[in-house]
C-alpha cells in the first residue's frame, strides 16, 4: 500500500506474524535495546578497508531487510514497513588492535546495547574493526525486526565473497532473493488453505489434558506461583520478566565432542537437534521429580527454500514442542519420539506464534505471560563454514554480542563455529529468572546427559538420569 | 509425478536435477536437513491438495520413496 512518508511515497507493507513477535517483545520490555542482535565477524588478514566498505555497501544494496524502515502510521497507529533505496554508506572504522582484545570486545557489546530509534532512523549500524592478533572485519548491530541470526550469516557471506570478488578475482556471489517477495508470501498465509491445516494441527494440540510447567531450576517457582494462586493443581507458572536484564554465558564444545554427536545423530538418523532436545528434555525431567510432561519452546528459523535461505528479514516463529513419555523410554526411543513431534511442529511453522499463545492462555486460563516452558531452544544448522571453505587457512572469528537485555528467560542457542566447527551453546537468560552458578548447573547436567545418552542409547531415560 | 517432485526439490537446493533419480536421497545427496524436507511435504499438500502423514511422511529418504508415497495418496 503506497503511504507519504516524509514527504515522500512509500511502498508500505504490514509487518509479518514473525515480525510481531518482536514488536510484542518491544512493547513489553522496560527498554528498547532488548531487540538488537551484535555481532562481529573477523579474519586473520591483512584487510584492505576501502575495499571492505565497498563489499558492505553492495551487499547492503543486495539485502533489501538491511534497508529496511518502520513506520507508525500518526493517525492509526498501524505499523507499516519500506524499504529505503539504496544509498552509499560510510562506515567508520576503529583500531583495536593495539588494544587487549577483551576489552576491544566490552566495547563492541556496549555499543549493542545502544537502542535504535524505531519508528524514525535507521535500524542497523555498521562500523569497520580491527582487533588483535591480525584479525580485522567489522561489527553489526541489527534491529531485530530486519534481520535475524540466519539473515546475519547469509549477509556476512554475502559481505565475504563480495570482498573476495572484489580482492582476489573470485566469482561474484550469486543474488540475494528478494525480502518483500517473502513478506508478500507470509502475508498471503493469513486466511490461505495451509493457515487452516495448521490451524487445525494446533487444535488439536491444545485439545490435549493440560501441559505442565517444568523449570530449569527444579519444582520451587511453581510451587511459589502455587502458594501465590492458592491451588495446589495449578499446571502453568509466570516467569518474571517485568526486568528484562540479561545476560548471555557461552560454552564450547571441543571439536572431537562435537562429532560424537554429529556421528550419532548421522548413525541412527537423528537430527542434531532432536539429540540435544532429548537431553535438555530429560534434564528439566529430573530437576522436576521425573515430570513425564515436557514442554520445550521450539525457535525455528523457517528457511528451507532458496528463496527463504537468501531473502534476509526476519522470519524466526517459535511454537511449544511438548513430548510426554515415561521415564522407562530408552534414548533412542526418547529421540525418536521428540523427532516425530518436531517434524509435525515444523509441517506446522507457519502458524503464528502470538495467535498460538493466545489461543494456549483462552483453552487453559493462565494469567497473562504464562507459560508451560522454561526453555527455549534453537539449533543454527548454517555456520558461517561455507564462509571458511572459501577462505581456507584463514583464521575466523564470529562473535555475537548480548545487548544486556533479553526477551526470553531461558534461551539456548547451538551454533556451530565458523572456524573448526564445534558446537557453541549459548546461554542467553534474563538476571530475575537465572544466577550465573544456575546457568552452570544447566549446562554441565545437559552436557552429561547428551554424552551419557550417545554412549547408553538402549538405556532408560530414568536410567541415564541415575547415571548423571 | 517424479517430475512434480523434482520442480519442487529445485526450489530448496541448487542440485543439477538432470541427476536426480529414483536412489537419490534427500538428506545424503541433497543436503536436505528435517525442516527442509517437511516443508517440501507442506508444498506437496498444497499444490497437490493431499493430506501428509507427518510420522509416514518423516521416515521416507529417498526421491523415489517420495514419488511412491504421494501417488499412493492420489
Amino acid at each position: 500500500m503506497e503511504k507519504i512518508i516524509g514527504g515522500i511515497k512509500r511502498d508500505c507493507y504490514p509487518l509479518t506474524p514473525a515480525q510481531l513477535v518482536h514488536m510484542y517483545t518491544l512493547k513489553f520490555s522496560p527498554t528498547d535495546e532488548v531487540v538488537n542482535i551484535g555481532t562481529g565477524q573477523f579474519l586473520q588478514c591483512n584487510m584492505n578497508v576501502a575495499a571492505l566498505r565497498e563489499a558492505l555497501n553492495q551487499a547492503i544494496e543486495r539485502c533489501e531487510s538491511m534497508r529496511m524502515r518502520l513506520w507508525k502510521d500518526p493517525e492509526t497507529d498501524e505499523l507499516w514497513q519500506y524499504i529505503l533505496p539504496y544509498e552509499n554508506q560510510y562506515f567508520e572504522y576503529y583500531d583495536f588492535s593495539e588494544w587487549n582484545e577483551d576489552k576491544a570486545h566490552e566495547v563492541l557489546q556496549k555499543w549493542t546495547s545502544q537502542p535504535f530509534d524505531t519508528y524514525r532512523g535507521a535500524l542497523s549500524r555498521i562500523v569497520i574493526v580491527s582487533l588483535p592478533n591480525g584479525y580485522n572485519g567489522y561489527y553489526l548491530n541489527v534491529h531485530h525486526v530486519c534481520m535475524d541470526s540466519a539473515s546475519v550469516i547469509a549477509f556476512t557471506k554475502d559481505v565475504l565473497e563480495i570482498y573476495c570478488y572484489l580482492m582476489f578475482d573470485k566469482p561474484y556471489p550469486t543474488p540475494m532473493t528478494s525480502y518483500i517477495e517473502s513478506v508478500k508470501n507470509d502475508l498471503a498465509y493469513e486466511g490461505s488453505k495451509r493457515q487452516k491445516r495448521d490451524a487445525a494441527f494446533w487444535q488439536a494440540e491444545l485439545d490435549r489434558p493440560e501441559p505442565m510447567y517444568t523449570d530449569f531450576t527444579g519444582p520451587g517457582r511453581l510451587q511459589v506461583m502455587r502458594q501465590e494462586k492458592n491451588n495446589p493443581n495449578l499446571r502453568w507458572c509466570v516467569l518474571p520478566t517485568a526486568d528484562s536484564a540479561g545476560n548471555t554465558i557461552v560454552y564450547s564444545l571441543d571439536v572431537d565432542s562435537t562429532n560424537k554427536i554429529l556421528d550419532f545423530a548421522n548413525e541412527h538418523d537423528i537430527p542434531v537437534s532432536a539429540v540435544i532436545l532429548h537431553a535438555i528434555r530429560t534434564v528439566l525431567c529430573k530437576f522436576n521429580n521425573n515430570e513425564t510432561d515436557i514442554t520445550i519452546k521450539d525457535f525455528i528459523s523457517r528457511r528451507s527454500t532458496i528463496q527463504n535461505k537468501k531473502c534476509g528479514g526476519v522470519r524466526m516463529h517459535c511454537l511449544p514442542l511438548r513430548t510426554i513419555m515415561p521415564t522407562d523410554t530408552t534414548v533412542l526411543e526418547s529421540m525418536r519420539i521428540i523427532k516425530e513431534q518436531q517434524q509435525k511442529v515444523f509441517l506446522h511453522a507457519d502458524y503464528s506464534t502470538l495467535r498460538y499463545y493466545y489461543e494456549e492462555r483462552m483453552k487453559y486460563g493462565g494469567d497473562p505471560g504464562s507459560n508451560y516452558h522454561s526453555v527455549a531452544f534453537t539449533y543454527q544448522p548454517a555456520s558461517a563454514k561455507s564462509i571458511v571453505s572459501y577462505l581456507k587457512g584463514i583464521g575466523f572469528k564470529s562473535r555475537w554480542y548480548s545487548s544486556g537485555r533479553q526477551p526470553q528467560p531461558m534461551y539456548v542457542t547451538a551454533m556451530h563455529r565458523p572456524g573448526d566447527g564445534g558446537l557453541n551453546f549459548y546461554f542467553g537468560y534474563q538476571l530475575e529468572s537465572a544466577t550465573p552458578e544456575e546457568i552452570e548447573f544447566l549446562y554441565y547436567f545437559t552436557g552429561r546427559v547428551l554424552f551419557r545418552s550417545i554412549e547408553n542409547p538402549d538405556k532408560t531415560i530414568q536410567e541415564i538420569m541415575d547415571m548423571v | 509425478m517424479f517430475e512434480k517432485v523434482k520442480e519442487m526439490i529445485a526450489q530448496y537446493v541448487e542440485a543439477d536435477l538432470s541427476g536426480i533419480s529414483d536412489s537419490t536421497r534427500f538428506a545424503d545427496d541433497l543436503g536436505f536437513n528435517s525442516y527442509d524436507f517437511m516443508c517440501m511435504l507442506g508444498d506437496a499438500e498444497d499444490e497437490l491438495d493431499l493430506e501428509i502423514d507427518e510420522a509416514a511422511a518423516g521416515k521416507l529418504k529417498t526421491v523415489g520413496e517420495l514419488v511412491a508415497y504421494l501417488e499412493g495418496l492420489q
